[in-house]
């Protein structure tokens, strides 16, 4: 067996994250600024780096196999699965990091702390890579908490915030609902198998009862994590609170540690009964229409991103969900489309999402408001940042030839593929999940063009006097709009990784449905778009030259003296397609109807609650307070009262662990 | 070069150019139905030609995106009818999975205009454009639930396939066929802002969808949209002329003329249509499409059930 260090591979795996920790060393500088700069520069370094040794490692020669890509006694393994989320992660992680340079300079000026921030980012990043390349179900555990924790304290960098206390709070407490599960399922896992290797857990499908058990705790666990309906509750309460960056890289990336459990959850069990295959299937098209439908009746930015978060969860899990169905029918062809789409769309949201947080993270910062309801005609003053800003929009909903349709095509593909390969009932189940999914599309369609239409266009309905971008900004922001139109135009390969990483680490027989689909047909349409609109283009300005363009005021009726808040506002726009679902939404208006001779000033406010939250998270939670306030014990103010429960607690947990074995 | 992309490149030159035609043809024929005389079938090139020749006014708070929806629009609608089978020929964009694609592109137009809608920053646009994507949301699933449910019975994923697997062997497939026509009929209607969803002639701003979102565009960037328009609304006739293809297999002569006599029979239908009903409140036009949506569901589940 050879030794840690015999790999050039394994040193330069080590030598990036020294890198990474390195950069928390830089954290204990005296001054704000020095240790912002060189430590977020140090991580960087690391993450370039690491994004490097990630892209030249095996996954794109030969992939890697066998011992030698386990490193620290197995305590570390790479497998293809591990490498994609590793490329995911860092790659997120870099624009994000940079977008950090600006946007903790605002806190600087405020005289807010910022270390404890950046010394938990670090933190969160170094954690969430390593938790897809841990072996070891209790260093799994381990770093999973350390994220969960580091996540937290970052999100409470204006702790004095009553709403950030609350928001912060749903994070903690679903953060531990997951760790609680997750401990039975890694233990339930070690007492089948014996063993506390992630790469020796293999269940045969005779345990069906063991199967299933494992499959809904891991569901449940990392679906809680991932945000699937109806565990989504703690998203649109966390994301808008935490500072932007964090949001970012919370709602494009370490969700996504869900999906990486769902799918290594997978690995352990397949092949998995079809009941499992129609349960992602069904409760992520559900995550999928409710997600987006919740997004277009809010007001408040970093919510409606959160709820897009929930949708294209929703859209991962789809594709999971026709794996699964893949695989319970042993059919390769239907695997590689459901896993190549659902880790496609992984890769595409880590993208667009955090471009999009960190868009309105700037827009937030120059406005003081999360509102968009306030915001307006910023393409005029901020023109680069509208465009990336749009360059996600469109990439969100979907639509070509950007990022997000590459991923959703492949799942359109997918359905096409079940229908055709299991004739009797699929085919109508089938299309019914393509219309959900196209509608879906068209409500994203609806949510960001309301998005980017209130906050950008038209006239400013809240004065700016200076709208301050850094070129930080610009460079993260650039990243990532650069990304969406690379995959979308040339997504052959990226097809290509995922379909390598799916055919090394799956363990399926191979199919070449995916690699095979009309990958430079496509990029050639998509080239013929650009050619087209390029020669248009040439066409309007000579026609500009021959005929005269001019610029005059919009068509009012005659009436002259128009003012910003004259505008369709976000809600009026939003309102039609809120009114039809509006039980559900908990959607209402409140119209201030004071029937006077003269016409006094009115009221209307429109307000959208999430239906889980209030009508189940939060009843269940008032339950459990009030139930565990009728115990004397919490009441109690003296610490030592806690210690004995913790002593009393971890005695039964030993002497159960003691009579198990 | 390839007889299929000659035979591609002519269909979608034919689909450009009889566009307006076909608009003259159902503005001709209502004319008729309403007793007037009404204007040359050959008017909507006219008005091409006029708009073409006028300045362009653009307002004054619109950015960018105003200036280049128009164009998008164009070359995306182009692309849209780049797929779109004409009789037997291939087009010249055919794929698996091209209706997707047909779907989302046609949905980028859509973005678009949208957005340069509200890029005016002035309510009349607002209007039309939270009416444009309701009624589009609920628009899209007849789409995919007619063309998909050919789809899924035949098993092919492109519209040229799809197209293709229609056939007159069997009468309960020939129903299912002809009431998935009745579903992409209902469709065109909203796209294409038609009677009884969208009044195309109406003079008031606040009741008009599509015309709405264009008021304050004008020469290049009028001429454009109004272009697309005819095309996206042949787009959608020769999609419901496709549905006929079948009684035209003999000879190319009889494809013609099942072609002509079928775009002018939907012709009449349009212009009917305009002339004895009166335009939907908005508040129930989600409902006409729901219904749209119910005869596909219904439809497809009979099918599948008498096979």
């Amino acid at each position: 067996m050879n030794g840690f260090f015999s790999n050039t591979g394994n040193i330069l795996f080590a030598a990036v994250f020294a890198i990474q920790f390195l950069a928390i060393v830089f954290t204990g500088l005296k001054n704000d600024r020095r240790a912002l700069y060189y430590s977020n520069f140090v991580l960087l370094i690391g993450l370039v780096s690491g994004l490097f040794v990630t892209l030249s490692s095996k996954l794109f020669f030969a992939l890697p196999t066998g011992p030698q890509n386990s490193l620290l006694n197995n305590w570390i393994r790479l497998d293809g699965l591990s490498f994609y989320f590793l490329f995911v992660i860092q790659l997120a992680a870099i624009p994000t990091t940079l977008y950090n340079f600006s946007y903790l300079r605002h806190y600087m000026e405020k005289k807010i702390g910022i270390k404890n921030f950046i010394l938990f980012y670090i933190l969160t990043i170094i954690s969430t890579q390593v938790i897809v390349i841990a072996n070891q179900a209790v260093f799994f555990l381990v770093c999973w908490e350390v994220m969960s924790i580091s996540a937290y304290f970052c999100m409470i960098l204006e702790k004095e915030k009553e709403e950030v206390q609350k928001g912060s709070f749903y994070y903690f407490a679903a953060s531990h609902v997951v760790v609680f599960i997750l401990y039975i399922f890694f233990f339930l896992l070690h007492h089948q198998t014996g063993s506390w290797f992630l790469s020796d857990y293999h269940l045969s499908f005779e345990d069906g009862a063991v199967i299933s058990t494992i499959f809904i705790l891991s569901f449940i666990g990392f679906g809680i994590k991932a945000g699937f309906m109806p565990f989504h509750f703690w998203l649109p309460q966390a994301h808008p609170v935490a500072p932007t960056v964090m949001s970012a890289f919370l709602s494009g990336v370490i969700i996504k540690t869900g999906i990486y459990g769902i799918i290594r959850t997978f690995l352990f069990i397949k092949p998995v009964p079809e009941w499992s295959g129609w349960l992602v299937l069904i409760v992520s098209m559900i995550s999928a229409v409710f997600g987006v439908w919740y997004a277009l009746a809010q007001h408040d930015i970093k919510k409606l991103l959160a709820y897009h978060s929930v949708e294209n969860i929703g859209i991962i899990g789809i594709g999971i969900g026709i794996g699964f169905i893949g695989s319970a029918n042993n059919l390769p062809a239907v695997e590689f489309l459901g896993f190549g789409g659902a880790l496609l769309h992984t890769l595409n949201h880590a993208i667009f999402k955090s471009l999009l947080f960190i868009g309105s993270g700037i827009v937030c910062q120059n406005l003081d408001t999360r509102n968009i309801e306030l915001m307006g005609g910023l393409v005029h003053r901020a023109g680069y940042i509208a465009l990336f800003f749009l360059i996600g929009s469109v990439a969100i909903s979907g639509i070509p030839p950007l990022n997000g349709f590459i991923s959703e095509f492949v799942i359109f593909t997918g359905f096409f593929s079940i229908a055709g390969e299991l004739k009797n009932y699929y085919p109508i189940l089938m299309l019914i999940m393509v219309v959900g999914l196209a509608f879906v599309g068209g409500l994203a369609v609806a949510c960001f063009t309301k998005v980017n239409a209130i906050i950008f266009l038209g006239s400013e309905r809240k004065e700016v006097k200076h709208f301050h971008t850094t070129i930080y900004d610009y460079l993260s922001l650039g990243i990532f709009a650069a990304l969406c139109i690379a995959i979308g135009f040339y997504p052959a390969p990226f097809v290509e990784i995922v379909q390598r990483v799916i055919a090394a680490s799956f363990n399926i027989q191979p199919s070449s449905t995916l690699i095979n689909m009309d990958w430079f047909y496509l990029s050639a349409i998509f080239g013929s778009i650009v050619l087209g609109i390029a020669a248009l283009l040439l066409v309007k300005l000579w026609h500009h030259k021959k005929y005269g363009s001019r610029v005059s005021g919009a068509w009012a009726c005659g009436y002259e003296n128009l003012s910003p808040r004259m505008q369709y506002t976000a809600s009026s726009f939003a309102d039609e397609i809120n009114t039809i679902s509006g039980s559900i939404l908990l959607y209402n208006k409140e119209i201030d109807k004071s029937e006077k001779p003269f016409p006094t000033p009115l009221k209307f406010e429109s307000h959208s609650r999430d239906f889980v939250d209030r009508k189940l998270a939060m009843p269940a939670y008032g339950f459990l307070k009030s139930f565990i306030s009728k115990i004397g014990i919490f009441n109690q103010t003296d610490i030592r009262y806690y210690i004995a429960f913790i002593l009393i607690i971890i005695t039964i947990y030993s002497l159960i662990a003691f009579l198990w074995t | 070069m390839d007889i299929e992309i000659i035979q591609g490149i002519i269909s979608l030159l034919l689909l450009i150019l009889l566009a307006p035609l076909f608009s003259g043809v159902v503005n001709k024929l209502k004319a008729k139905m309403t007793g007037r005389i009404g204007a040359p079938v050959l008017q909507p090139y006219y008005e091409l030609k006029r708009l073409f020749r006028k300045e362009t006014i653009n307002a004054s708070n619109s950015s960018f995106i105003s200036r280049f929806s128009p164009i998008l629009n164009f070359v995306a609608v182009i692309i849209a009818a780049a797929m779109l089978p004409v009789g037997f020929w291939k087009p010249l964009i055919s794929f698996n999975g091209d209706i997707i694609l047909f779907a989302y592109i046609l949905g980028l137009a859509r973005f678009f205009q949208i957005l340069a809608a509200m890029d005016i920053g002035s309510s009349f646009e607002g209007m039309g454009a939270a009416r444009e994507v309701t009624f589009a949301l609920f628009a899209e699933p007849i789409f995919f639930f007619t063309i998909g449910s050919i789809a899924f019975v035949s098993g092919a994923a492109s519209l040229y396939e799809i197209y293709h697997s229609i056939h007159l062997d069997n009468i309960s497939y020939m129903v299912f066929v002809v009431i998935c026509s009745i579903s992409i009929f209902m469709l065109a209607v909203t796209e294409c802002s038609r009677m009884p969803v969208d009044d195309p002639n109406t003079h008031l701003e606040l009741t008009m969808i599509h015309e709405v979102m264009i008021l304050d565009n004008s020469g290049f960037d009028l001429f454009l949209y109004q272009y697309s328009g005819y095309i996206k609304l042949f787009i959608y006739t020769v999609l419901e002329i496709s549905f006929f293809n079948p009684f035209g297999k003999e000879s190319y002569l009889v494809y013609a003329g099942i072609f002509i006599v079928i775009a002018f029979a939907l012709a009449f239908l349009l212009g009917m249509a305009e002339t004895i009903t009166s335009r939907y409140r908005m508040k129930n036009i989600p409902q006409y499409l729901l219904f749209a949506t119910a005869i596909g569901i219904l439809n497809l589940l009979i099918f599948t059930f008498t096979q």
